[in-house]
């Protein structure tokens, strides 16, 4: 069964004014253990199909699927408390809670679901031991370089045990060591831990890293391949 | 408290002093207006306090039980039967009720070999007095009188009127219960400074029996004065005689129904400083939105992200609203302590010179007394939480209406 699916996804800006159509009748489906990049030039639709998949947007028609629920027609609140069991998100610029350790950060989104003390504190120790960070799990994002808080970013999506992990442009911001070293990461935990990673990018690092790409021109989707890629660790 | 809990205050407590300098303005700010209120609230209830104090103490009780009709015509007509039936029956109306004390008052003339002067006789019985009050700790010459003694004490402001002292004869003349004559001669065997200014001018005190007898009122009583054992059971005290006295043609008053002018008073001389107090909130209220202001706009960003990964509107909003009380709370605290130090050095502010003779002829003490009620110290409590609620409809509507995505962008 597919983790998410869209049917004939479409979305449309000002409808009754000067109309953008962000994205034409999308309809993938991407299975568990999938690493997937979403690639195309500015303006493409990655990350209007990005935000679709994860349930921030709502199309003008066509419908999304996760896990077998259809996600387009819920509720906010209930929506909100279905991404927070279901889709983990890395996003861009990091944004982790500015006044929380790392470990607080990881910590939190556990905390949201409601999980006992003892299981979050080690889960959080266990997810930044495996992203590199376990030395600086005390340290606040202010404290930690671009490439440590996207590490964090990466566990505080990890730490809900979702059905997959969005990210959005994640090495945009990253010097190339640090981007290689979070596509070891975010490789390693797909290959051994089969989780399920859909990335809209330009990077053609992540690109060459992704074992399906999904190209997008105009708000359709134009390219859907696989590639064989080499396993090789960086960094 | 929970983990979520302990994490969300945490949380808050953090966010907070994200920006010190702007916090510390805020709380500031907060801390100037609740001290400043609560001084200007303590130095005009000070003097007011002592007076209720007094009159409360040495006159009216905190609760007391009257004929029904006695309160519109304090006539010795409307005195009632007081025996051990109705005292048993007080004593325990209420396991609240400390002690009691019966007194009869009437107007009479009292006169020297030359002149008269109304004055108000009090029958009571001096060692249940001592419950009530250090009355003999005002007595300036001579003694306290005792029962069954066919003597009086009287106020310095009345002896000095008639020119009388310790061992001097006193005549009392007027008229006993239903028109009866009453008159006497008493031996006058102390004079007291009374603390309650127009009971110094023309008190007369006397032990109960014999002013029932003068009064041709023997087992009759005008008030049951009565303590409860904390001043905060009063009304509880006076609402379950109340209900065990139904249908014996008495009343049951509590202090503040006994002196409804003094009150009021209080209460003309205190909308004074309440305006500037409230002024002072709106002018904080307006600072502390502003505060509020920034620190939501500045994070419209991080509210979306938090949205996405999955925390609840409701909980973001909950987290703000803990910031907005983490800041008043230290506001209000900082704000109570320092009004509290401040009052503590200064009271009572002792007048000298002019001013303390003005006060000294007015027949009060040349002092300022500072009121340390708590009321004036928690409502500033109160207020300045009814402000941050206000002030907080301006992030709750802003999270309500928070668009995840144009948020996330920000």
């Amino acid at each position: 069964m597919a983790i998410v699916q869209t049917k004939n996804l479409s979305k449309v800006y000002n409808p009754d004014t000067v109309p953008v159509h962000a994205l034409r009748d999308v309809s993938i489906s991407i299975e568990k253990g999938e690493f997937t990049s979403i690639v195309g030039p500015s303006g493409s639709g990655k990350t209007t199909l990005l935000n679709m998949l994860g349930g921030l947007d709502k199309p003008s028609s066509g419908s999304v699927w996760v896990n077998g629920k259809e996600i387009t027609s819920m509720k906010e609140s209930d929506l909100i408390d279905f991404r927070l069991y279901n889709i983990g998100f890395v996003f861009q610029h990091y944004n982790l809670i500015p006044v929380f350790t790392a470990h607080e950060n990881v910590s939190f989104i556990m905390l949201l679901q409601n999980r006992s003390k003892k299981e979050i504190k080690e889960r959080a120790d266990e997810l930044l031991e495996e992203v590199g960070l376990g030395d600086r799990k005390n340290a606040r994002p202010v404290e930690m370089s671009g490439g440590q808080q996207q590490r964090v970013a990466v566990a505080r999506a990890l730490a809900s045990e979702p059905k997959f992990i969005l990210a959005d442009e994640p090495t945009a911001n990253l010097d190339s060591t640090s981007a290689m070293n979070l596509l070891d990461i975010m490789s390693r935990m797909n290959r051994e831990q089969n989780v399920t990673f859909v990335f809209s990018t330009h990077d053609q690092r992540v690109i060459d890293r992704a074992r399906r790409v999904i190209t997008m021109v105009d708000g359709a989707i134009h390219k859907d391949e696989y590639q064989n890629v080499e396993e090789t660790k960086t960094g | 408290m929970g983990y979520a809990m302990k994490t969300y205050l945490k949380l808050a407590w953090r966010n907070i002093w994200r920006n010190k300098r702007r916090t510390m303005i805020t709380i500031s700010a907060i801390v100037f207006a609740v001290m400043i209120a609560i001084i200007m609230q303590s130095v005009n209830r000070g003097s007011y306090e002592v007076m209720i104090d007094r009159m409360v103490s040495f006159n009216t009780g905190y609760v007391q039980i009257q004929d029904y009709r006695y309160k519109e015509e304090s006539s010795l007509d409307n005195s009632f039967r007081y025996d051990d039936e109705l005292r048993e029956k007080v004593l325990n109306s209420d396991s609240r009720i400390d002690h009691i004390a019966p007194r009869i008052e009437t107007f009479m003339l009292a006169a020297n070999h030359m002149s008269t002067r109304g004055s108000i006789v009090f029958g009571k019985n001096p060692e249940k007095e001592k419950q009530f009050n250090d009355i003999e700790n005002y007595l300036t010459e001579g003694r306290l009188f005792e029962m069954n003694e066919e003597s009086a004490v009287i106020a310095r402001g009345l002896a000095n009127r008639l020119q009388l002292s310790v061992s001097d004869t006193l005549v009392l003349i007027g008229q006993g219960r239903f028109g009866m004559s009453a008159s006497g001669l008493f031996e006058i065997v102390g004079i007291l400074d009374h603390p309650v200014r127009q009971l110094n001018d023309n008190g007369v005190f006397m032990a109960l029996d014999t002013a029932q007898y003068l009064l041709s009122a023997d087992g009759y009583i005008t008030g049951l004065i009565i303590a409860p054992r904390q001043e905060r059971q009063t009304t509880a005290v006076a609402s379950s005689l109340t209900d065990d006295l139904d249908g014996m043609e008495l009343a049951v008053y509590t202090w503040p129904e006994l002196l409804p002018e003094l009150l009021e008073l209080m209460e003309m001389d205190l909308a004074t400083p309440r305006l500037l107090t409230f002024v002072l909130y709106v002018v904080i209220g307006f600072g502390f939105l502003g505060t509020i202001l920034t620190m939501t706009l500045e994070r419209m960003k991080e509210f979306g992200i938090l949205l996405s990964v999955g925390m609840q509107r409701l909980k973001l909003a909950m987290v703000l609203f803990i910031e907005m009380l983490f800041i008043s709370i230290l506001g209000v605290v900082i704000g109570m302590a320092a009004a509290w130090l401040i009052l503590v050095l200064i009271d009572p502010i002792v007048l000298t010179g002019d001013a303390a003779q003005a006060v000294i002829d007015m027949g009060y003490d040349p002092i300022i007394p500072m009121s340390f009620a708590a009321d004036q110290f928690y409502r500033q409590g109160l207020f300045v939480f009814l402000i941050a609620v206000a002030v907080f409809i301006f992030p709750l509507l802003k999270i309500s209406r928070l668009n995840i995505l144009d948020a996330a962008r920000a």
